[in-house]
């Protein structure tokens, strides 16, 4: 019996090799362990085996079996990694090129204005949004720009038609409806709608009847910030706007308010900053933004009392703050959308 | 407005080292007058350019229009040849010569040379090559007894600095160098030295007027007139000359540059008639007659209105008020006796008559400002005087006038506490009345109940900008200066408000699409007329019209951001980029119903096939990828996409029919969305684009974004296992399968009792051989499950019955077996 398992085990051991198919691996395992395989027909002359010896011949067969069953287990295990590999395929090559698409870009303009939002978001402003189409009254006069005021030239605006009306945009009285030329029609409509205190910013699309060239865009955006509550100071102003600037363009950025004049604030300023580090505008003022103390006679036409309340507010170019960090020297850049372009910003 | 140093000079002592033109150019700024630019007049530094004499000259051998000089510039080397192209000079004439290592402005280099075949060891130069003038007709000669060897700038050392500042509106007091000096003065703690008067208004002799007469006080309510006669008009001597030069204008005669000094030096507009030219011997102040014209001194006949001031005689307008004269009064060579106007005109008259005539002027920007209501009578004396010093002549008669000066707000009441509040940080009070009262600004103490100080100051007739205590604060922090704020931390006490929902969900689906591979793109909101037209009809291209377009082609606010979004594929194909899906974020204009309403809008784009060659192929776009990204979009914007239904688009101009959808409806529900391919015919008609390209466009209102969304709560979820069962029906071509998917769908829940159908799921579309012609077959996967059981075969299959029957029952739809 020995010698018949051992040819068994050897026979095994033989074919192991050739077998390549789970097919090949069943057929063969078949005539070994199958009901008429050899290993079976060991098995089954047990029954002839003397008393006293089947013991020592049950462990021959037990270990003639496993051993068996061990080395159909290793070819099994060979065939189902030799199926996998062929599932998976040859290996890759890692430095082949993507072929999906890049990640999408932010357009510059966007990033810029995010950034500084969230510079704001950081010291308690939120985001208050509002159409684009205004009205005189809430782009001109409750700003404290009456209809003959010589501030009035400094902006062309585009007008929409009289007899037109804007649904979901309401009127103060008769007056006409224009793209607005400025974010500060914001701090219009929610001082209007809320309360002191209060701390916004609004980031928008602004319009002005300019021929374009490399700094006029016919639309363009701004961002206004406006904080109204008790005891605001133009300490809290300069600290807010310092704030601002140096972290947007660094430590080492100086600022200065230059006064000037707007009729919704008083005073007013224009902040000029000066930087080591711009590259060509290094080293001289550049003037970025307007502000101010919020004008006493704003406060009355949106019902906020004057005596009691005091605020800021300020506003810039988005294009233009983008324009200087990013070395643009042409705004049309920005609204011709070449990938070439808007990919350097990534 | 020009302000020359040197004329400012004549009313502040202005220290050459401490308050030098490059001090006022960082002084002026931070007073709140901007510069626009500053021109130095006067030579440069230009080492190698000195004074040399033309010993003899001879004709260039080899060119007509070129002379041989030599020229001696007094070294011992002594002659050098020149060869020069001017005429205007002599052999003995002292010239200025540029020597060989010179630079000239606009970094000319002067190096030795040949013309012509002839030496040439340097430059003879003219007065505008220097920088001493505008004269370039021939080369600058000099004075006979400037040494030779003499260094340019050793002989022209009064050089001036016109600065070009752009004053605000409100600041029509500092439109003069006195107004300048004055802001000076107080800035340095200088005096300003107003010129003083010998003219007066009581005189001997007779008025060249018999009368002035006001017709219309509301317009004018100060009107003055001074006679003097004898003048002798002619050229204006060079001091006047060069004022007057310095300030941008031309020197038209001693008597009218006279005038125009006057308006420079003080701000007052003043107007000089030839007397014997104003008929009747009357002036009238007077709005013009209905279609009276007048000739304006720029040569030009305008047609005036009744609503138009003017000064006339006894026979016609001789004078638009404050604006500009007619050619029949002025003074000229032949003029020998003068009517000089000063007047108050009020600023909305000469504003609306400018505005009317399409016409400004020095004097019209002054008058519609705002004039000084008490410079009237000093601009007139002052202008009296120059007039007899440059011109001759005798002041005749009393000074007509008529009215008086209108009156200004004189005390304001300010606390000096108010302006430590406003401005937030310590300063004593007698810093603050110190810098007011350096602007003239006189602060007269009192102390209220609470003994707290209160302050009454008084304010100049020229500052009428001054009307409320916070114009007092803004004065004197302007003067104290800005750069003394302290710098602080920023203190933020906490609001509660969050940033407008509309903001944060434009963040989250850029954020969105960037990751979908899209690159955001910024485009105008004007467009093109034809464009609304073509897409949009005749009712929107109505609507959308600006009243004032600049542009002819961005005439219209634009309805959609696709056309925008194509014009960006088509540049990027014409450029032959990479870029192949894009975005934008922005407001768009609607008309409904004639009415126009602003709405939100993000559209996108992605051009099919137009991607490079790769070494593996991916699957394209379809429409169904367009309809995913706008549904995740809304869902972004918290509006759940399983509620959404689509409709098929089967005409449309911008869009392909029949491989295009629409849902949603933003005047009843605050979205819409379009969605698929561009029409192919279109996109090759109008943007010559031939590969497909998809697309999606979702309007919505501000309101949308208003709505309050209810914050989700937690449902169990069962963990037994689940059944399913497939179903395959055979509906009508027609027929949209989410119709078919909510029949299955109510039956499913209707014949579930007791458990769940979970989902019911389209897995497949069959619509080709085999089956009836105009029908195709969608296969449903239907899943069941129970909260707490593992449900039976015979639950299950008693439910599927269930379903099979109701959809015989109540649909024509046909059940593949």
């Amino acid at each position: 019996m020995e010698i018949e398992l051992n040819t068994i085990i050897d026979g095994v051991q033989d074919k192991m090799p050739h077998l390549s198919t789970r097919a090949e691996l069943e057929a063969y395992k078949a005539t070994i362990l199958g009901p008429n395989g050899a290993m079976t027909a060991v098995m089954k002359s047990m029954g002839q085996v003397p008393k006293d010896e089947k013991p020592a011949a049950g462990k021959l067969i037990n270990k003639a079996k496993s051993s068996v069953v061990t080395a159909f287990n290793e070819v099994m295990q060979r065939i189902e990694a030799g199926e996998m590999a062929t599932r998976l395929g040859p290996s890759i090559d890692p430095s082949l090129p993507s072929p999906d698409l890049d990640r999408g870009t932010l357009h510059p303009i966007s990033q810029v204005r995010e950034e500084m939002v969230q510079l704001f978001s950081k010291i308690g402003f939120s985001v208050a949004e509002a159409t684009e189409i205004e009205t005189e009254h809430y782009c001109f006069d409750a700003l404290n720009i009456p209809a003959d005021h010589p501030a009035r030239d400094m902006q062309d605006s585009y007008y929409l038609p009289d007899q037109l009306t804007v649904a979901n945009v309401e009127k103060h009285a008769d007056e006409k409806y224009l793209l607005r030329t400025h974010t500060s029609t914001v701090q219009i409509r929610t001082m209007l709608e809320s309360k002191p205190p209060i701390r916004i910013i609004a980031p928008g699309r602004c319009f002005r009847r300019d021929t374009p060239d490399a700094t006029h865009s016919a639309n363009f955006h701004q961002i206004e910030g406006l904080y109204v509550d008790e005891h605001v100071s133009l300490l809290d102003l300069k600290a807010t706007l310092d704030y601002f600037v140096k972290t947007i363009f660094g430590p080492k950025a100086k600022t200065r308010l230059r006064p000037s004049f707007f009729p919704f604030t008083e005073p007013s300023f224009e902040m000029d900053f000066y930087s080591p580090d711009l590259g060509k505008l290094s080293n001289k003022w550049l003037e970025i933004m307007g502000c101010g103390m919020v004008d006493p006679e704003v406060f009355k036409s949106v019902d906020i009392d004057p005596d009691r309340f005091t605020g800021y507010a300020f506003g810039m170019g988005v294009e233009r703050i983008a324009m200087i960090l990013q070395g643009v020297d042409d705004i049309r850049y920005y609204y011709q959308n070449d990938v070439r372009f808007l990919e350097q910003f990534a | 407005m020009k302000i020359s140093y040197n004329w400012l000079k004549n009313y502040i002592d202005l220290d050459p080292i401490d308050h030098s033109p490059d001090v006022l150019v960082d002084t002026l700024p931070l007073l709140g007058f901007d510069i626009e630019t500053y021109e130095k007049l006067g030579p440069p530094n230009m080492p190698n350019v000195v004074v040399g004499q033309v010993t003899s000259y001879q004709a260039h051998p080899d060119a007509d229009r070129l002379r041989c000089c030599e020229v001696s510039t007094g070294e011992e080397s002594a002659l050098r040849q020149i060869v020069c192209g001017a005429k205007n000079f002599n052999s003995g004439d002292k010239v200025m010569v540029a020597l060989p290592g010179a630079v000239l402005p606009g970094d000319f280099k002067i190096k030795k040379s040949k013309l012509r075949g002839q030496p040439s060891e340097g430059m003879l130069c003219s007065a505008k090559e220097l920088h001493l003038g505008q004269d370039h007709d021939g080369i600058m000669i000099v004075d006979k007894n400037a040494p030779l060897g003499t260094s340019i700038n050793a002989l022209f050392t009064q050089g001036d600095t016109v600065f070009d500042l752009e004053i605000t509106p409100n600041r029509v007091d500092v439109l003069s160098h006195i107004g300048v000096a004055r802001e000076l003065s107080a800035r340095f703690g200088l005096p300003v030295k107003y010129p003083k008067l010998s003219a007066g208004k009581e005189n001997e002799g007779k008025s060249l007027l018999a009368d002035v007469q006001v017709l219309a006080d509301d317009l004018c309510p100060h009107y003055t007139a001074l006679s003097i006669q004898g003048v002798k008009v002619g050229p204006s001597p060079a001091w006047l000359k060069d004022a007057i030069e310095a300030t941008g204008q031309r020197s038209i005669n001693n008597v009218v540059d006279v005038t125009n000094y006057v308006l420079h030096e003080t701000g007052q507009p003043l107007h000089a008639f030839d007397a014997a030219k104003i008929k009747g011997g009357k002036l009238v102040v007077r709005t013009a007659h209905a279609g009276e014209s007048i000739t304006t001194l720029d040569n030009l006949e305008r047609e005036l209105s009744t609503s138009n001031l003017v000064i006339a005689d006894c026979e016609r307008a001789l004078v638009v008020a404050g604006l500009m004269g007619s050619v029949d009064a002025e003074v000229d060579e032949k003029t020998t006796d003068v009517v000089l106007e000063s007047a108050y005109f009020t600023p909305k008259s000469i504003r609306a008559t400018s505005r009317s005539l399409h016409l400004s002027t020095d004097s019209s920007y002054r008058f519609e400002r705002g004039a000084d209501p008490k410079g009237i009578t000093y601009a007139s004396l002052r202008a009296a005087d120059l007039i007899l010093d440059v011109a001759g002549g005798s002041i005749v008669g009393n000074r007509l006038e008529v009215g008086s000066e209108p009156s200004t707000l004189t005390v304001i009441t300010l606390y000096p506490k108010q302006v430590r509040d406003f401005i937030g940080f310590e300063v004593s009070d007698a810093v603050i009345q110190s810098v007011l009262e350096s602007l003239n600004l006189q602060v007269a103490q009192y102390a209220d109940a609470e003994n707290c100080p209160r302050w009454e100051v008084s304010i100049p007739s020229y500052r009428a900008d001054l009307l409320r205590p916070v114009d007092l604060i803004e004065e004197f922090i302007r003067m104290y200066g800005t750069g003394k704020i302290p710098d602080s931390e920023v203190v933020a006490r906490g609001i509660e408000r969050t940033d407008d929902r509309l903001y944060s969900v434009n963040v989250s689906v850029a954020d969105y699409l960037t990751g979908q591979n899209f690159n955001e793109a910024f485009l105008y909101s004007l467009r093109d007329p034809e464009e609304v037209r073509y897409f949009f009809g005749d009712s929107s291209h109505a609507c959308l019209a600006l009243d004032n377009p600049l542009q002819s082609d961005q005439s219209h606010l634009r309805p959609s951001l696709i056309p925008g979004l194509i014009d960006v594929l088509q540049l990027n194909a014409a450029r032959g980029t990479t870029g192949t899906r894009f975005f934008e974020r922005g407001h768009v204009y609607r008309e409904v119903q004639g009415q126009l309403v602003e709405l939100v809008s993000v559209g996108f784009v992605m051009a099919q096939e137009s991607r490079q060659r790769e070494w593996l192929t991916r699957e394209s776009e379809d429409f169904y990828t367009s309809r995913t990204i706008c549904e995740n979009i809304l869902e972004i914007a918290g509006q759940s996409a399983k509620k959404i239904s689509f409709h098929p688009i089967n005409s449309c101009d911008l869009w392909q029919g029949g491989h295009a959808a629409y849902a949603g409806d933003f005047g009843r529900m605050g979205y819409e969305i379009t969605c698929g391919m561009i029409n192919a015919t279109t996109l090759k008609k109008r943007w010559d684009l031939t590969a497909p390209v998809l697309a999606g466009s979702i309007l919505m209102t501000p309101q949308f974004f208003k709505r309050t969304t209810k914050r989700n709560r937690h449902k169990a979820i069962s963990n037994q296992p689940a059944s399913s069962k497939d179903l395959s029906l055979i509906v009508d071509t027609s027929t949209l399968a989410q119709q078919v998917h909510g029949d299955v769908s109510k039956f499913a829940q209707k014949s579930s009792q007791g458990f769940d159908c979970e989902s019911v799921r389209i897995f497949d579309l069959y619509q080709a051989e085999g089956l009836p012609e105009g029908k195709k077959s969608l296969a449903f996967n239907l899943s069941f499950r129970a909260p707490d059981r593992t449900l039976k075969d015979k639950e299950v299959n008693a439910a599927f019955d269930s379903i099979q029957q109701l959809i015989c029952e109540k649909t024509n739809y046909t059940i593949r077996k």
